[in-house]
């Protein structure tokens, strides 16, 4: 093969998808959506196991506190309120109370009181109590090595970072009124090496009800993209078969379309690679201009949907353009140019060709 | 010598056997013609012989080599080397006298330089002179065969094989086009033509193979032997 026969061969695979029009275009579409597909796909899973890291790096224990703190005294008093507040509560705390009464104040502070007195007077007993008690819970927490900081998030305070978090939203409200989250203690670790030690010795102590750190959330992030991925190497297999068969079909066609030329040139003694390579350019062209609208419009979708869950869920990593442009460029093209060989290569092994 | 048969047999997959113990020799510069009745096996001998088909029993050597043994790069030489014209012409229809003629050197690769110097020269050869840029459609039926023999020639072969290249022509045409072939012969190619025109092979004192129901009935020098 001559350098310069590619002055002919170049031009005859494009002359050759030009004659074949409808048949081109049909393959170049099958291959940029599928193409599209399995690259959304992949920029799906990468994400996904990037927030399941960024997880696993996380230094953070919660301690959530159970509703009624056990204590002889405080016990007692739970028994003393009535059980009428609705929502299905257990009714010992303040923020039951506040469930009813939904401006109330953050009930931590003394100023909460504004109602009856007898039972405001009860309120500030309580919150009295309940402060002395999460200052000991705070020192426990605090005693434990390789605690870093420790801090007190109460339920309101929660629910209202939550609803931030989710785009604005007055949760609370959207909920009726009622705060199913519970008080918890923010409990940041020195190493991630310690948060498993520091999770087990929390959970000791005894007003703390749950603990959570990044560990089951992680495996399960990573068992919903191993799922997706055997799931999407499937769904890839059968879109990139589409792909093969359309190319396959289309240089088919310019095949029947000049066997005349074909057996002149096998007369004339042509080489096997000089009858075949336009076919073959063909299918490569097929190949890598799906790739490339694919990768336009993934591109365009990517940086779209990544902008939309920015400005929803904030707290949702997705990874910047600039930092995976290059890797998606390459995956979509690589695959354009490895479905347009395999396409163009079954019409191509036809014995008909042969010189 | 160019070309020898032994016990040269093809039997389709269909069962019909078309050739059948074909032993014959055809030497450098030769002209032979090849004649029978249809369905002879006059067709079949020759696409075997420029190796469109291949045999299914006995061999045919090549200058001294079996044929079956060529590598791939041993065919395309050989390729090179044969040339070839039917009676239906094989052109490519919407192209110009020039662009099939210059597609035989473009599919050996030949330099464009070369190209355009060699087109006009072996149009000239073939009595078609400044005819390079005409729809070979706009052609008569003689003077498609021209281009066919032009695209056979150009690229010099040892050998031409014409498989009858004047069945579809008056007599008149076809006794120009003969006058061609003798004079291709003349300056040097082996020629090996198949023919059921009588009147041709009488007007010529060729070499006559005869092939009657896939056997080589006769060859001898001289007319028509049926
Ligand atoms: N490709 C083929 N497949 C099957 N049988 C074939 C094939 N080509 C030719 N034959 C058969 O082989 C026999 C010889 O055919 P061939 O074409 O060689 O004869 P011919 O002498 O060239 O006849 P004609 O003068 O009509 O061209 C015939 O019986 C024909 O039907
Ligand atoms: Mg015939």
């Amino acid at each position: 093969m001559k350098l310069s026969s590619f002055r002919y061969i170049v031009p005859q695979a494009f002359k050759s998808m030009l004659h074949n029009g409808l048949m081109t275009v049909a393959a170049i579409l099958t291959i940029t959506i599928s193409l599209f597909l399995c690259t959304a796909f992949w920029l799906l899973i990468i994400n996904i196991d990037a927030n399941a890291r960024q997880v696993e790096e996380d230094v953070r224990v919660l301690a959530y506190l159970k509703e009624d703190i056990p204590d002889g005294q405080e016990e007692g008093q739970a028994e003393a309120q009535p059980e009428a507040q609705g929502e299905g509560q257990p009714a010992a705390l303040p923020e039951a109370q506040s469930a009813v009464q939904p401006e109330a104040q953050p009930e931590i502070e003394p100023e909460a009181q504004t109602e009856g007195q007898t039972e405001g007077q009860a309120e500030e007993e309580q919150e009295k109590q309940l402060e002395e008690k999460y200052a000991v819970i705070r020192d426990e927490i605090m005693a434990i090595p390789g605690v870093a900081s420790c801090e007190f998030i109460s339920k309101e305070e929660g629910i209202k970072d939550l609803g931030s978090r989710f785009g604005g939203v007055d949760l609370k409200e959207t909920l009726g009124g009622a705060n199913p989250l519970p008080d918890l203690f923010s409990i940041m670790a020195e190493t991630t090496d310690d948060v498993a030690v520091i999770a087990e010795k929390v959970s000791e102590i005894e007003a703390v009800d749950v603990v959570r750190y990044g560990e089951g959330t992680v495996e399960k992030l990573f068992a919903l993209t191993d799922a997706m991925r055997r799931v999407g190497v499937a769904v890839m297999i059968l879109l990139a078969l589409a792909a093969v068969v359309l190319i396959a079909m289309t240089i088919r066609l310019a095949v029947v379309a000049r066997k005349k030329e074909i057996m002149v040139m096998k007369w004339v003694g042509a080489t096997n690679a000089f009858i075949r390579l336009p076919f073959l350019l063909e299918g490569v062209f097929l190949g890598l201009l799906g790739g490339l609208l694919a990768l336009v419009l993934v591109l365009i979708a990517y940086v779209n949907a990544g902008d939309y869950l920015a400005s929803t869920i904030s707290f949702v990593l997705v990874l910047d353009i600039g930092q995976i442009w290059l890797k998606t460029a390459g995956f979509t093209l690589a695959a354009g140019l490895i479905l347009g060989i395999f396409g163009s290569l079954f019409p191509l092994a036809n014995r008909f060709m042969d010189v | 010598m160019l070309i020898q048969t032994i016990s040269l047999g093809k039997k389709y997959k269909n069962g019909i056997v078309a050739l059948s113990d074909i032993n014959l020799s055809i030497d450098y510069g030769e002209f032979i013609f090849l004649t029978g009745e249809s369905g002879a096996g006059k067709s079949t001998l020759i696409r075997l012989l420029f190796r469109e088909e291949l045999p299914s029993s006995g061999q045919i050597l090549i200058s001294g080599r079996s044929s079956i043994r060529l590598s791939k790069k041993d065919i395309v030489r050989l390729r090179r080397n044969t040339g070839v014209v039917f009676q239906d012409f094989r052109l490519m229809e919407r192209n110009t006298v020039f662009d099939n003629v210059a597609f035989a050197l473009k599919a050996v690769e030949r330099p464009w330089d070369e190209i355009k110097k060699r087109v006009p020269r072996v149009l000239e050869r073939v009595g078609l002179a400044g005819r390079e840029q005409e729809n070979v459609m706009h052609l008569s039926g003689g003077e498609q065969q021209r281009v066919a023999i032009a695209r056979a020639i150009i690229n010099n072969p040892i050998i031409l094989f014409a498989d009858e290249p004047t069945g579809d022509l008056d007599p008149r045409t076809s006794m120009e086009l003969m006058q061609l072939f003798n004079e291709i012969n003349e300056q040097g190619t082996t020629l090996v033509m198949a023919t059921h025109d009588k009147t041709i092979v009488d007007a010529f004192n060729k070499r006559v193979l005869t092939l009657s129901a896939g056997r080589l009935i006769s060859d001898s020098v001289g007319g028509w032997q049926l």
